[in-house]
């Protein structure tokens, strides 16, 4: 009873009002680019619901094209428990990826096929870790903003991957693609339906793991504590380095997991294009959220279906994919002009 | 030789990052951090490019470059001081913005050629042994550059407004109490940043490369931010960090020339170490604090 009055109280309703408001907003708003651009906005709307939305193909593709977005997202929902902003997103993915993508073709069939996977996605949840843990021990020892050293690494973590998918890891039957070779068919995720594979579970029980650890632990209690007010921390006695950096290595895990859930659910091999973008939307969905690990999965849903809506504005229009690009921030920003519509903790 | 061409590639390379980093110090200064930088860069490439293409007149491009570059900035003002948005939420989604818009607009330019703004050598200074070229044979925006960075010390130090500007990004109630408003400077500091970053991206596209591709700026906006944290907030410093970006840029393009057998993906990865390394010794020599009105910014996400 008290529950149900407290969703349905008014405040949040009036909120959901707003945030319906400013999203039409912004449709009109971008409905006014194309039509200066000579696309029939009405036609193009219609369409990208109906095939995205409306068919078994297009959810498919929403919930594949989720799947990392939540776990990146939950993942740095983590880290802004602590106080840190980790927008390193995009590194760990590609570090996550790369481990696994090591992992599964060495590994070629010689395990039975339950166990290569674990393999491969324990690989890439201790390569995103170490991607992370690495911003995450500059900012302990020697103070410096992880903001800017996360935002770094990922343009590092660009150039190894091109390296590797250039050099030790490439196709030898590629005909100079510059990609790795397709990891074993018994490495690939199950599907659970049509393209759909296990990842998008993984990810929603991931998000509940971390939900539940961040609101029913004591660990998730000191976390809120350090990332509310460090200080207060300290004198609590609390081990504030300790719980950064084990969140940022929790943070970083979750991106290392996506990018093996891509590999093995997903794209089956390595390209330098591999997840290029998930990391930075993946913070804003987080950003969306709060910071909290169950809105962020319905925020990085959301994006997920704008980006793959944008496929199907490219192939209906013919307007460059890079109109998708300006939805996007059509979109984040009136999301942003809205601003958070209740307090953050 | 190779030491001289090192260095005026560092110059060539670095100039446009110089002048975000110039930028990027003002707004920051006032207490904002921009990280779309990367998308005025974009914008101001792309529309300086534009201009030339059109009218073949690269002195036009400037200007034009500049005001586009200064409404990505208002954007981001808007939002962060008038809707009091979270600052690096909206610069990521102001990169997304410039990057996807200008790749869109730029899309039929991208086979079109222009010459732009060509090198011009200055007489006398030029001729100084090693340094000469590198810094007095270049394009005129770099040339600029070198005025701006100079003039933004004596605006940041030397001026009544520099103070106050100075002063909003520390506590912005002793602004008001001095009867000046912290709103507007945070409005002009983060215009101008978007300004000089735009006019970064132009000497990219049409003095330095003299092409225009999408995503072309390569991070080199978000390096610019991470640099004004090594020059410690201090316009004067900014040349250091952007000049050794350039020349790490220059270095991996002369070591390919020389057909060394290294990787240039692992060229490519040295500014951005480098850039680290840099942050790890700002860091341990703690110097420069940062504006107090911005470290609030990363402690409320």
């Amino acid at each position: 009873m008290t529950v149900n009055a407290t969703i349905l109280s008014k405040p949040q309703v009036k909120n959901a009002g707003k945030l319906l408001a400013v999203l039409a907003a912004a449709a009109l708003l971008f409905a006014a680019f194309l039509l200066a651009n000579g696309a029939d906005p009405l036609a193009i709307y219609s369409n990208m619901i109906s095939s995205t939305l409306f068919t078994p193909y297009g959810i498919g593709e929403v919930l594949i094209k989720s799947t990392p977005l939540i776990l990146i997202a939950v993942g740095t929902c983590i880290s802004a428990k602590a106080g840190l902003v980790n927008v390193g997103g995009e590194g760990q993915f590609a570090i996550g990826a790369l481990f696994s993508t090591a992992a599964g073709l060495s590994i070629g069939d010689s395990l039975p096929s339950f166990m290569g996977i674990v393999v491969m996605m324990l690989a890439g949840v201790f390569g995103g870790a170490i991607w992370s843990g690495v911003a995450g021990i500059l900012k302990i020892r020697a103070n410096m903003n992880e903001t800017l050293t996360t935002l770094i690494m990922n343009y590092i973590a660009y150039q190894i991957v091109s390296y590797f998918v250039f050099n030790d890891l490439k196709d030898p039957d590629s005909f100079n693609w510059p990609q790795t070779a397709k990891i074993a068919h018994s490495l690939r995720l199950p599907r659970i339906a049509g393209k759909i594979n296990l990842g998008i579970l993984i990810a929603l029980a991931a998000a509940v793991i971390v939900w539940l650890l961040v609101r029913k632990t004591k660990w998730g209690y000191s976390l809120r504590i350090v990332g509310g007010n460090a200080n207060a921390a300290l004198h609590a006695g609390i081990n504030v380095e300790m719980v950064q950096i084990v969140a940022m290595l929790l943070s970083g895990a979750l991106a290392g997991l996506a990018g093996a859930i891509e590999i093995a659910g997903v794209e089956e091999r390595l390209r330098q294009t591999t997840g290029v973008n998930y990391g930075y939307l993946g913070f804003l969905a987080a950003w969306m959220a709060w910071n909290d690990p169950a809105v962020a999965v319905l925020t990085a849903a959301v994006i997920g279906f704008l980006s793959v809506s944008g496929n199907v504005l490219e192939i209906s229009s013919g307007l460059p994919s890079s109109a998708i690009s300006i939805l996007m921030a059509i979109v984040l920003f009136a999301i942003l002009w809205k601003g958070k519509g209740r307090k953050s903790e | 030789m190779i030491l001289e061409s090192l260095l005026a590639g560092a110059v060539q390379s670095g100039t446009s990052v110089l002048l975000t980093v110039c930028g990027e110090t003002v707004s920051e200064r006032a207490g904002v951090i921009n990280l779309g930088t990367e998308g005025c860069m974009a914008v101001g490439a792309l529309f300086a490019y534009i201009v030339c293409a059109e009218t073949g007149q690269p002195f036009l491009a400037i200007p034009v470059a500049c005001i586009a570059g200064g409404l990505m900035g208002l954007l981001h003002a808007y939002f962060v001081i008038s809707r009091k948005a979270n600052q690096l939420a909206t610069g990521l989604t102001l990169m997304f913005l410039g990057l996807g818009l200008t790749a869109f607009l730029g899309r039929n330019y991208v086979s079109v050629s222009t010459e732009g703004f060509t090198k011009l050598r200055i007489p006398f200074l030029a001729d100084i042994p090693i340094i000469g070229d590198a810094l007095f044979d270049q394009d005129p925006i770099t040339y600029l550059s070198y005025l701006i960075c100079a003039g933004m010390c004596l605006l940041l130090y030397k001026t009544r407004f520099g103070l106050i500007l100075r002063a909003t990004g520390e506590d912005e109630n002793v602004v008001y109490a001095y009867g000046a408003d912290p709103i507007r400077m945070r409005y002009l500091s983060v215009i101008m940043g978007g300004m000089l970053s735009a006019l970064g991206g132009a000497q990219l596209s049409i003095a330095y490369t003299h092409t225009w591709i999408e995503g072309m700026t390569g991070s080199r906006g978000v390096i610019g931010v991470a640099l004004v944290c090594i020059a410690a907030w201090n316009p004067a410093k900014a040349f250091i960090g952007a000049y050794i970006f350039g020349a790490a840029q220059a270095l991996q393009m002369i070591l390919q020339q020389q057909g060394l057998e290294i990787s240039s993906f692992l060229l490519m990865m040295i500014p951005y170490v480098l850039v680290l390394i840099a942050l790890f010794a700002a860091s341990i020599k703690k110097n420069g604090k940062m504006p107090a009105e911005l470290k609030k910014v990363f402690e409320a996400v």
